[in-house]
């Protein structure tokens, strides 16, 4: 069985990348290869497992944030030739905290009892999907928000970007830096291309949100509530250049009607929509 | 009629009807002035708190009982725009049912008094919410239990009066978390089947958690946020969920706590569909913050801070509070103020003000109103009841 490429995203926190990184050789090791992307970590916090280091000035001094992060971890394997060799690629942030126990079997089990799954997520016990979910161990959704997602590679050469295989430009669209609305647009071109996006609760993920909390400062980024602020003004300005959409109840809207089509092709699937 | 009334109102433009809380005497004159202005339906509800019969002791607004609130109301809305509203009708839902201890089957009676009296007084729509409990937690059976005792006593005290009455339902709570699908499902099949075995008209409003929630003065449900709120489904997924169902049981859904929220959030309620949304505190809060304003930009400092003093004394913004609050006792006097706007002293207070404001050609009370208008309006605005040029 191949392989998934667990990408894990880090900008100046090694001890909890570390931590997270072993956690999935632990646990995983022998279903999943762990690749470090440090975005813009000053040298001496570099992770133990650094893999690719965004180190050119502008990285260095905002980071990367997750869309450009994962864009460049994705393109460094492309670039590398090993692409192809996954099945799957698990795209964290380092901040998530997964159970004592193997999250990448479980979660490729779902995969190949949903073969039309292109996103998987792992639920939280803090989210109100984990009640829609009820007895179900996964049901389908047009929203989903966070930092975990499994990508099925299928899914991710639909849509990604070989002409300019970068940091900007990949998967996520890189011009919205902080990211507000990008899972939307990705869940958006799921179900456009006949995926479907997941939430399963066959694996439990939480983000420790305390490390932006409190550590944002050796995180080199703005405090919570301006980070905040600057998320969803930058989200807000990026989905209505792109779409010309002035609110993200458009966006959800627009993700909706794919998602709703979906299911009209594909009606086997109907038990899994919520 | 009524039902019908609102359902053609809705067919014939996309629009979100509104509950004004009546917090004050000024926000039901501004309530009843908007809906004639605008030729718009408009419901005035009035929780227990506010409003209760004579029996209850009245309420807090104006001091007035259900006899005397209904009364003005009818008096003064000429066009016959404003529909009466029982808001959380139910037992425990007055305090003195609280402080007295009532057991349920009291407690029941009790419910069914206050009513009978909004009945007779000319209520037309009543919320049904047998929600609280102070002895116990009542699972959903037992809530609609009680739910379909009050609804058949209410049904038939109203055909003995001839009143014509229209009901919502609704277990709401300010929770801010979310009835699941299957809550909501079972509730409206449950009262579906009572209705028919009852021969009752069905209920016209049900309350849906849309992911509103008032602390302070935000709304700090998962409405208007851009990240998750704990615990709680995002309003992208619960919103949308909550229509279809309504739309497949062909009944209003009507949002509680609406207030405060983005300009962007109230356009959006036409568009989803929507049907009926409650403001209430936040029209308190703009008569308190427009009081004190204009004492301040007077120099009528004496009186602006004896108002506060005793809004803060009250303690009655103590269940508005967050947990980890940083409201200072300015602000939380602000949110208590509308709570003690029928008290003698502040009546005292308001007098002695309009009486100097009168030497600046200002009229308190008609100032007052304004402000409170232009908040309401807001939302008539957005919902599309009010076109401004």
């Amino acid at each position: 069985m191949s392989k998934v490429a667990a990408i894990v995203l880090n900008r100046n926190l090694p001890e909890v990348t570390d931590r997270l990184c072993g956690h999935l050789q632990r646990h995983d090791g022998d279903l999943c290869d762990v690749f470090v992307v440090e975005a813009g970590s000053d040298a001496d916090q570099l992770s133990r497992h650094t893999t690719w280091h965004a180190d050119w000035p502008e990285a260095k001094a905002h980071g990367l944030r997750y869309s450009r992060g994962m864009n460049f971890g994705l393109s460094q394997l492309w670039r590398d030739g090993r692409f192809g060799e996954y099945r799957a690629f698990f795209l964290l942030t380092n901040d998530t905290e997964l159970s004592d126990r193997p999250t990448v079997a479980p979660l490729l089990q779902v995969f190949d009892d949903h073969p039309r799954l292109g996103l998987l997520s792992p639920c939280s016990k803090r989210w109100g999907e984990r009640l829609l979910l009820g007895k179900e161990p996964i049901k389908y959704f047009w929203f989903i928000h966070n930092n975990a997602y499994l990508l099925r590679r299928e899914f991710v050469e639909t849509i990604m970007d070989v002409e300019t295989p970068d940091f900007m430009n990949f998967l996520f669209d890189g011009t919205n830096f902080r990211g507000f609305g990008n899972e939307s647009e990705l869940i958006a071109k799921a179900y456009v291309n006949d995926w479907a996006a997941g939430i399963t609760s066959s694996v439990w993920a939480e983000e420790n949100e305390a490390y932006l909390l409190d550590r944002a400062d050796l995180i080199k980024t703005e405090g919570y509530q301006k980070n905040l602020a600057l998320y969803v003004e930058e989200g807000r300005r990026w989905m209505r250049k792109k779409y010309g959409f002035n609110s993200r109840w458009s966006l959800q809207q627009y993700v909706k009607a794919f998602y709703d089509r979906f299911f009209e092709l594909h009606p086997e699937y109907s038990r899994f929509r919520i | 009629m009524i039902h019908r009334r609102l359902e053609a109102f809705l067919e014939k433009r996309r629009r979100t009807l509104i509950g004004v809380g009546p917090m004050s005497l000024n926000c039901v004159d501004a309530a009843i002035e908007l809906a004639s202005e605008h030729d718009i339906p408009m419901l005035l509800i009035a929780s227990r708190r506010q409003v209760d019969s004579a029996a209850f002791g009245g309420g807090y607004v104006n001091n007035w009982t259900t006899a005397q609130f209904a009364r003005y109301v009818i008096d003064r809305d000429k066009k016959g725009k404003v529909l009466l509203a029982r808001d959380h009708g139910g037992p425990w839902q007055n305090t003195q049912e609280i402080a007295n201890n009532l057991s349920l089957r009291r407690a029941m009676e009790s419910a069914k008094a206050s009513f009978k009296a909004d009945l007779e007084a000319g209520f037309q729509v009543l919320h049904i919410d047998p929600s609280v409990d102070i002895h116990s937690r009542p699972d959903v059976d037992e809530v609609l239990d009680r739910a379909f005792e009050l609804y058949e006593f209410c049904w038939a005290e109203a055909s003995k009066l001839g009143q014509e009455v229209i009901f919502e339902i609704g277990t709401e709570e300010q929770s801010g978390s979310t009835n699941t699908q299957e809550e909501l499902v079972y509730t409206l099949d449950a009262m579906q089947t009572f209705c028919k075995q009852n021969r009752l008209p069905s209920p016209s409003f049900v309350v849906i958690q849309t992911g509103t929630r008032v602390m302070e003065m935000r709304n700090v449900g998962s409405f208007d946020s851009p990240i998750r709120v704990a615990g709680e489904l995002p309003a992208e997924i619960q919103l949308p969920k909550m229509i279809e169902i309504c739309g497949r049981y062909k009944v209003f859904m009507k949002e509680h706590n609406t207030d405060y929220l983005s300009d962007e959030s109230l356009q959006w309620h036409p568009r989803f569909g929507i049907h009926a949304a409650n403001v209430a505190p936040e029209f308190g809060v703009a008569e308190s913050r427009a009081l004190v304003r204009v004492l301040r930009e007077h120099r009528l400092d004496a009186l602006a801070d004896g108002f506060l003093e005793m809004a803060l004394a009250s303690r009655k913004w103590e269940k508005w509070m967050l947990p980890d609050t940083k409201a200072t006792d300015e602000e939380r006097a602000i949110i208590a103020g509308h709570y003690v706007f029928g008290h003698d002293r502040c009546r005292e207070i308001k007098e002695e003000a309009a009486a100097h404001l009168r030497n600046h050609h200002i009229d308190l009370e008609l100032h007052l109103k304004e402000q409170v208008k232009s908040s309401i309006l807001r939302y008539l605005v957005h919902f599309r009841l009010a076109r401004v040029a």
